[in-house]
């Protein structure tokens, strides 16, 4: 049947706006109480951070600065994305390590198995997640970067109940 | 295993299986017909004296009162061995706890990490924890030979490499120095080691503890490519596996062929392969355009060299190829050779110094310092000491790496001059056409070693550019030309190499498999057919 056009009508209580302005209202007023419930004013207040955050990767270094990094070449290997880029390399002692060592920030899904299989302790994640730039380079850390970074590193787990019980 | 000889064989149980052997098999060997690999560290099936030292391949022998080493006890009729027995699996438990005592776990670091024994049956005896209070020893590393690294501390003194050079190379350059925990490998005082076989010494330690200099830190076993190909260096043909990570060849190690190679190759060969990866490339198909080369497409290039060779036509000509180039290069660059009615082919071949193996009397490193002279001649080339300098004006084919040291005018003279090859060397600069092709390493294909063997190599490399197979190439310009179809596998390009050339008859790309087959019944055969 064209031009037929159904007319549903809706009792009064539910076509009026009355009643969600009124619980919009409320929520306003229990905000406005209560202090806990306000807006961040987030560049001046920080959140506070889980030790367990998982966030921009740090290279740990050796007291002479070098990088802990041996250059074995698990974490790119067990890296989900292909996020990492490792050539190693011989040095004048013999020993190995890291000639090139990238991570793709970008592309990282911040796991954390790199930090999990490193044999060594030396790449981390870390308690930090402020990180902008203006290309897409940029993003691509090197290993001098890497070891530059300051931030905490992640727990994976919890010192005193390792095996999370 | 009744092959029609007279031998006597024998019948044991291994593990609940029955199992026939010839006599004389060692129990370790007819384990491993039935499945059962037995740990080992110091059995290897190449060296043919057995120490029973590293004490890991014990079995239990129903009747017998201790643990015998399978590695030399000889299977005997109605033996009932059993290799995973509790008596035995602690016997090898503790065997790997005390190898494990000084070794330094240092796999993050090891070559070997991934592909070593050592680590393999540690995890199957699920040794996890050592309960060794002392300090590890610490003994560092050492340079053997100009090439090979020892890392002392990794090493488990299974003596496979010592017993390499002394019983397989007849050389005995390497000993075991000291005594106990303290015993380690080294080169016999005042002598070097120094053998052009030496490599094997790497690819028979079970662990990282020999390691090549150039291989050192490169890749990570699980990070390479592995591939089943034959060695280029000369003109034995050893079996090889060639290990590729990121489109480069890192390593190349021998794969086991016992009518070739037995269980190893030269180091000429392992040097001489990893070497390709160097120069600079024919990328793209190039056509003459006046009196410059001009880069250009496959289709234009292929149509444009076969109007050329129409207009040139059916003039006698000659030929100069290479013996680098497979069989199936040759099969089709001989229908276009009979095309243009050219028979005055040339090859030439880089000689070198010879090295045996006492042991291995096949295994040579020969003066035929390429892979495929053989299959040339079967096709009727001749060889010659120095490539002809100067050109008649007449058609002339080139195919294959062999102007480096060309006269800068090298054919010059040509009416028509095609060039396929993988390099640019100066003199192909006078060609009309240079078609780029891939090296073995690129493309699948076979190559007749000096004895009449064909033996497949398979790709392992991604070509460089739009370089292409000779055979793949020589098919389409064939197809222009209106005399055959484009052949765009190797199956079919095999198929027209037994089709065209007599010597090939009864072969299949399948039937000859990974180990390779004789042409024509055999070496002797061949022989009679190669106008010498």
């Amino acid at each position: 049947m064209p031009g037929e056009v159904k007319v549903v009508s809706r009792p009064k209580g539910e076509a009026s706006y009355a009643r969600a302005a009124a619980k919009g209202m409320r929520i306003t007023l229990k905000h406005l109480l209560n202090p806990a419930k306000k807006t961040q004013q987030y560049p001046d207040e920080k959140w506070e951070l889980s030790p367990r955050v998982r966030g921009t990767h740090r290279m740990a270094v050796h007291e002479d600065g070098r990088a802990k990094c041996v250059g074995c070449g698990l974490c790119p290997t067990v890296c989900p994305v292909n996020c990492i880029k490792l050539v190693p390399a011989e040095d004048e002692n013999g020993e190995r390590y890291a000639a090139i060592y990238e991570i793709d920030e970008f592309r990282c899904i911040f796991c954390g198995y790199c930090q999990e299989v490193c044999p060594v302790e030396a790449i981390h994640l870390g308690v930090h997640y402020e990180n902008a730039e203006y290309s897409r380079e940029r993003w691509v850390y090197d290993l001098e970067r890497l070891c530059e970074q300051e931030h905490d590193v992640t727990a994976l787990w919890d010192p005193s109940d390792p095996a999370s019980q | 295993m009744s092959n029609g000889e007279h031998q006597n064989t024998v019948t044991l149980t291994v593990d609940g299986v029955d199992v026939t052997v010839p006599e004389g098999t060692r129990v370790i060997e007819a384990a491993e017909r039935v499945g059962v690999v037995v740990p080992r560290y110091c059995y290897h099936p190449g060296i043919p004296t057995r120490p029973a030292q590293c004490r890991m391949c014990l079995v239990e022998v129903e009747g017998r009162p201790k643990l015998e080493p399978s590695c030399t006890l000889q299977a005997e009729d109605g033996m009932v061995v059993l290799t995973a027995s509790k008596t035995a699996e602690d016997a090898r438990q503790a065997v790997i706890e005390f190898l494990l005592v000084n070794h330094p776990l240092d796999c993050p670091i090891c070559d070997a990490a991934g592909q070593c024994m050592l680590q393999d049956f540690a995890y199957v005896t699920n040794q996890l924890e050592s309960r060794m209070d002392e300090p590890k020893q610490i003994m560092g590393r050492d340079r053997i030979s100009d090439d090979i690294l020892y890392f002392a501390d990794r090493c488990i003194i299974c003596t496979r490499c010592v017993r390499f050079m002394r019983d397989v190379a007849h050389d005995d350059a390497l000993i075991v120095a000291e005594r106990g925990h303290k015993s380690y490998i080294d080169t016999f005082p005042g002598r070097e080691l120094n053998n052009p076989f030496q490599g094997n010494i790497v690819d028979v330690c079970p662990v990282g503890a020999l390691v090549h200099e150039d291989f050192v830190f490169k890749a990570r076993a699980w990070d390479m490519d592995a591939t089943a190909s034959v060695c280029p260096g000369c003109s034995t043909g050893c079996n090889v596996t060639i290990d590729t990570k990121e489109n480069q060849i890192v390593r190349m190690k021998p794969r086991h062929n016992s009518k070739v190679n037995s269980y190893w190759m030269c180091d000429y060969g392992r040097k001489h392969l990893v070497m390709t990866n160097r120069g600079v490339r024919a990328e793209v198909p190039m056509i003459r355009d006046g009196d410059k080369l001009r880069a250009t497409d496959w289709e234009t290039a292929i149509s444009w060299v076969a109007r050329q060779m129409e207009i040139v036509g059916h003039e006698t000509g000659s030929a100069v190829i290479s013996p680098q180039m497979s069989n199936e290069d040759l099969s089709l660059l001989w229908s276009l050779l009979n095309w243009l009615q050219i028979e005055k082919v040339e090859f030439q071949v880089s000689s070198g110094e010879t090295a045996s193996l006492p042991s291995v009397p096949k295994l040579k490193l020969r003066a035929d310092r390429a892979p495929n002279a053989f299959g040339l001649e079967l096709f009727g080339a001749e060889r010659v000491q120095h490539l002809s300098s100067e050109t008649p004006e007449s058609p002339l084919v080139v195919m294959g790496d062999l102007l480096q040291d060309a006269p800068e005018k090298f054919g010059m003279g040509a009416s028509f001059f095609l060039y396929l090859g993988t390099r640019l060397p100066e003199a192909a600069r006078n060609a009309h056409a240079i078609l780029p092709v891939v090296t073995f390493a690129e493309m699948d294909g076979t190559f007749t070693n000096f004895e009449g063997r064909v033996q497949r190599f398979h790709q392992a490399l991604n070509p460089p550019g739009i370089a292409r197979p000779g055979w793949m190439v020589l098919s389409r310009i064939l197809a222009e030309l209106g005399t055959g179809d484009v052949i765009s596998d190797v199956r079919s390009a095999f198929d027209h190499l037994v089709k065209n050339e007599q010597a090939f008859e009864g072969l299949s790309w399948d039937g000859i498999g990974l180990k390779g087959a004789p042409v024509r019944g055999g070496h002797e055969e061949v022989k009679n057919l190669v106008p010498s």
